[in-house]
């Protein structure tokens, strides 16, 4: 199983309800193929930021997926075929976002190390205090 | 032992940067920090459109590192960051 990140683009020409009626429709083809929805989110019709077959708004929904690639390949080639499917995304997503916990993971161990810092550069201001610390910090 | 030489040269860079000798006018440069980095963004995210329409000039190209100041690892994250959201028409190939 891997987790996929999928976007699907649906013609402005159908009402509201006709478009969620679209994408419903792929919702059942992922889960009836095996594959778990984890994110479901209708962004809604929004803007193109160019045209697409002369439309500049599209209603756009996001699917976030865990199936096995078959799967996917299958939607997507539906989604290719759609006549109301316009523009289509899927890439995978759990390799970046492990790559990602694995590296924030890092920082917040490294974060943890370094608090304990020694006062290397010594104020010179007290030289009567300790000069033993200070002669130690020059050396090292 | 560590702390102590690098210490001393970064003194020994600051002090080549801020050349106060010499007559010719200078800025003094803010050096350029890696946003990713510093706030600890590790996933680029290509649906977040505001984060990345902050790397997009009006043209709608990608803006080089030398100008945004990213790091190389998150230039190459926020590139196909970009690229993918530009292919699902969330941010445009190039505008006039």
């Amino acid at each position: 199983m891997r987790l996929y990140d999928i976007v699907a683009l649906v013609t402005p020409d159908l009402a509201d309800e006709d478009a969620q009626k679209v994408t419903s429709e792929y919702r059942k083809l992922l889960t009836d193929g095996g594959g778990e929805i984890i994110k479901d989110e209708p962004w809604g019709r929004r803007r193109l930021a160019y045209t697409i077959l002369r439309k500049k708004e599209a209603y756009y929904h996001y699917f976030q997926v865990s199936a096995e690639p078959a799967l996917i390949a299958e939607t997507e080639r539906r989604m290719k075929l759609s006549d109301q499917v316009i523009r289509h995304l899927a890439v995978r997503a759990d390799l970046e976002l492990k790559r990602a916990a694995k590296m924030t993971a890092r920082l917040q161990e490294k974060a943890a190390r370094r608090p304990p810092r020694p006062p290397s550069p010594m104020p010179a201001s007290t030289p009567g205090e300790a000069p033993t610390m200070a002669e130690k910090g020059e050396a090292s | 032992m560590s702390p102590a030489p690098r210490g001393g040269t970064r003194s020994a860079t600051a002090s080549r940067d801020a050349k106060p000798g010499g007559r010719k006018k200078f800025f003094v440069r803010r050096r350029k920090v890696c946003k990713f980095c510093a706030e600890k963004l590790e996933y680029v995210d290509w649906k977040d459109i505001k984060l990345l329409q902050g790397f997009i000039p009006e043209r709608g190209k990608i803006l080089p590192r030398r100008i945004s100041g990213t790091c190389a690892l998150h230039q190459r994250k926020l590139q196909t960051a970009i690229k993918r959201a530009r292919s699902i028409a969330l941010l445009p190939y190039a505008t006039d």
